[in-house]
């Protein structure tokens, strides 16, 4: 439950209610909607902030004591702004990123190759069409079809078309494909009270990283309020993807890799023989560096752990927080693995000039049955994600180019790409796990495991912003 | 005279005619002729889209270190006066500009140069151009605002840190545009309105020439390839790492 500050100046019941916490429900529908009649759009928008009307009422920032049986936000792309009638001056004052849109900037994210946008699935093969992504929270799946009724009867039908549907679901608490557990590692805001959040180490963030009008980590700029300001101010960014992730790949190249450390000297260095037994009763060398090399990757174990504070072991015999840590040398945990590239935390960066500037929230589920290794199938799964922040280009376009992919944070992984989601081919790949004695087992022949599908830019507008939509003329 | 006899002596015989055309691109008629009114002429008739400037995003991580930027900022004042304003305005915050260029730490090189009343700045950086902005001028505050002063059309942005989007696109409008490393890129671009040769379709390489020279009338200044790297593909870190300067 999220309180704030009264000195803190944003109004919660001004803030869409899915950017600075999690709802922790335990399915998601993203409706894709294009506008076919911006004027009924315009006064489905209208009963959406205020509630009245047949328009599902969107979910604010405000206190909630009873938890409702839904929540529902609403996310406009620039095209979809247009499509409204925002007007050109308005529209003109948009990030230039926002304004391209994603597919526009897809060799910057590196989206190429299968993840290119030409090569996305329905509707995001027509991205001038997909205007506003509706999204819907509930913990049944009859909840999630009620207020897609409401959506789709009354001005709803009308003014928008149904484009596409996306559902995700926590098929194990908060567990994602590849068998990881997510969502708690998120920024802690300056003067918001979050009893959700884990405690870290890092500064807290001021709440202008995500929320547009405030001060920003970085103390000498700001990022350009959308004019006029009750269409900008308290609103978000968030770059919707839709990555779909091979599981059975993932699974068969630990295969691999833990076969190529068997009998290996490096192996043996990196799991003395004995411990396997910190892996649990009966688990045999080739599961247990499995587990190490999947670790190592991530940087955390799969079940949570993070390696920083049980580096041997994903069963510490003293339990270990899941956050509250900084990074020390590589020995632990790798610079090159997913969650050191994306936050390095307190440890030095090339560019020290963007420490901690990079800050994301991250909101996402996974799509698709669980994956089962025993029964190998070719169903779509993967992870709805939403990356929420401030400055697409400063935070979020900012860690894809030159963190996640290239690595240019240090230069031991430079010209590497993140190892479970970058943009990777097995010819050239390359993963570094870090041992000990200085020696270094080079991971090499991994391919991209995740792939783009789909998404988009989308502005997570304010109440007020919505409202000044639903008035506009024309 | 019959007009057989007439148009005889009018046009040449075939050999001659050849000889012509031949020296045409080689007669300064014909060159001030093309330069001045043939192509404007097709420039408006064919406009292709003025390509921005600066290195294209590129998905090789080779390709996405020792990047060059070329910023060229035309001086509002063009006398030795305003000249001298801008060297001052250089030199006094030199100190400061080089702790920013370091904190950066993308940067293997920049120099500053005054080229016939524009600011030049020339640099050699690592990763996204934009990045490097936004932390350069995140390291600078206004320190940077009084050099962006002095510059045509650099009021607007003032202060840079307020503005930080507006301000690195104007910086990104400002980087001259890099022709591509292999020509047949050119042919990519396309003509405004006119679809460009889409990637695997196979370009008429005739149309190259036509290509540059119409892309050089939108852009007059360019820098030609993406440059030569003595050490291609290495960071600057990792230079500073190797050497053990740190960074
Ligand atoms: C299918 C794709 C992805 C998978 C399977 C994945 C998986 C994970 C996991 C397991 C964690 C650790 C959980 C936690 O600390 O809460 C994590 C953390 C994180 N991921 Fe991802 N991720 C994916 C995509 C992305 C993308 C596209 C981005 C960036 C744009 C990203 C940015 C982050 C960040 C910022 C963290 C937190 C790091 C920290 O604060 O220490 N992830 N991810």
């Amino acid at each position: 439950m999220i309180e704030t500050d009264r000195d803190n100046s944003f109004d919660p019941k001004c803030v869409q209610g899915n950017i600075l916490r999690g709802y922790h429900y335990a399915r998601v529908r993203h409706l894709v909607l294009e506008v076919v009649n911006a004027a009924l759009a315009r006064r489905w928008l209208s009963q959406a902030t205020d509630g009245s009307g047949a328009a599902p009422a969107i979910t604010t920032e405000e206190e909630w004591l009873i938890k409702p049986a839904s929540c529902f936000n609403l996310g406009f792309t620039y095209d979809g702004l247009k499509a409204l009638g925002v007007p050109n001056a308005s529209l003109a004052s948009f990030a230039p990123e926002f304004k391209a849109g994603i597919a526009r900037r897809a060799v910057k994210i590196n989206d190429v190759g299968e993840s290119a946008p030409e090569n996305w699935a329905s509707p995001f093969d027509t991205p001038d069409r997909v205007h506003i992504i509706a999204s819907v929270y509930a913990e049944e799946l009859e909840e999630l079809d009620r207020v897609e009724r409401q959506v789709a009867d009354g001005l709803g039908g009308d003014g928008f078309a149904i484009l596409g549907r996306h559902d995700g679901w926590n098929f194990d608490t908060d567990h994602v494909h590849f068998g990881y557990r997510d969502s708690m590692s998120q920024p802690r805001f300056v003067g918001v009270h979050d009893s959700d959040s884990y405690p870290d180490k890092q500064p807290l963030v001021p709440i202008g990283s995500m929320l547009i009008g405030y001060p920003t980590e970085y103390q000498n700029i700001r990022y350009a309020v959308p004019q006029p300001d009750a269409l900008g101010r308290d609103g978000a960014f968030n770059a919707f993807r839709i990555l779909k992730q091979d599981c059975a790949a993932f699974e068969r190249y630990l295969d691999m890799a833990a076969d190529s450390l068997l009998d290996d000297q490096l192996g043996e260095e990196l799991l003395p023989v004995g411990d396997e037994a910190k892996f649990g009763p009966d688990t045999s060398r080739h599961a247990a560096l499995r587990e190490i090399i999947a670790a190592k990757m991530c940087g955390r174990w799969r079940n949570g752990v993070p390696l920083e504070l049980s580096p041997d072991t994903p069963c510490p015999p003293e339990p270990v927080s899941p956050t509250d840590y900084d990074y020390g040398d590589d020995v632990r945990c790798p610079f090159g693995s997913h969650m050191r590239r994306c936050n390095p935390r307190g440890s030095t960066i090339v560019q020290r000039a963007a420490r901690h500037t990079r800050r994301l929230v991250r909101r996402g589920y996974p799509y698709g049955g669980r994956y089962d290794p025993g029964k190998p199938d070719d169903e779509e799964r993967g992870l709805l994600g939403n990356f929420i922040c401030a400055s697409l280009a400063g935070q979020f376009e900012a860690m894809m180019c030159d963190w996640l992919n290239l690595g240019l944070q240090d230069p031991r992984i430079t010209g590497s790409n993140d190892p479970l989601l970058g943009a990777n081919e097995a010819e050239t790949s390359w993963f570094a796990i870090p041992l000990k004695s200085g020696r270094v087992i080079k991971l090499r022949g991994f391919p991209r495991f995740v792939t783009v599908r789909g998404g988009a830019y989308t502005f997570l507008a304010s109440i007020p912003a919505i409202r000044y939509i639903a008035n506009l003329e024309r | 005279m019959s007009v057989r006899r007439r148009m005889n002596q009018l046009v040449p015989r075939r050999a001659s005619l050849n000889d012509l055309v031949n020296s045409m691109s080689k007669s300064r008629l014909f060159g001030w002729l093309a330069g001045h009114v043939l192509v404007p002429y097709w420039a408006r008739k064919t406009p292709v889209h003025k390509q921005p400037g600066g290195a294209r995003a590129t998905v090789q991580p080779g390709d996405n270190v020792q990047r060059m930027m070329n910023l060229i900022l035309p001086l509002k004042d063009k006398t030795a006066v305003g000249r001298a304003k801008a060297a001052m305005a250089i030199a006094s915050n030199l100190d400061e500009i080089y702790a920013g260029l370091d904190n950066v730490g993308t940067v293997h090189f920049a120099r500053f140069v005054i080229i016939e009343n524009n600011m030049c700045m020339i640099s050699c950086y690592d990763g996204d151009f934009s990045n490097y902005i936004r932390d350069f001028v995140a390291q600078l505050g206004t320190v940077f605002d009084s050099v962006i002063a002095l510059i045509e059309d650099g009021e607007a942005m003032i202060p840079t840190r307020d503005n930080i989007d507006t301000f690195i696109n104007w910086v990104h409008d400002r980087d001259v545009y890099q022709i591509p490393d292999t020509a047949t890129e050119l042919l990519h671009y396309g003509t405004i309105g006119q679809p460009a040769v889409k990637s695997g379709e196979v370009a008429d390489l005739r149309l190259i020439a036509r290509a540059l020279i119409l892309q050089l009338h939108a852009n007059p200044n360019a820098l030609l390839g993406s440059g030569y790297r003595g050490y291609p593909g290495i960071s600057a870190a990792r230079i500073r790492d190797k050497m053990g300067f740190g960074w």
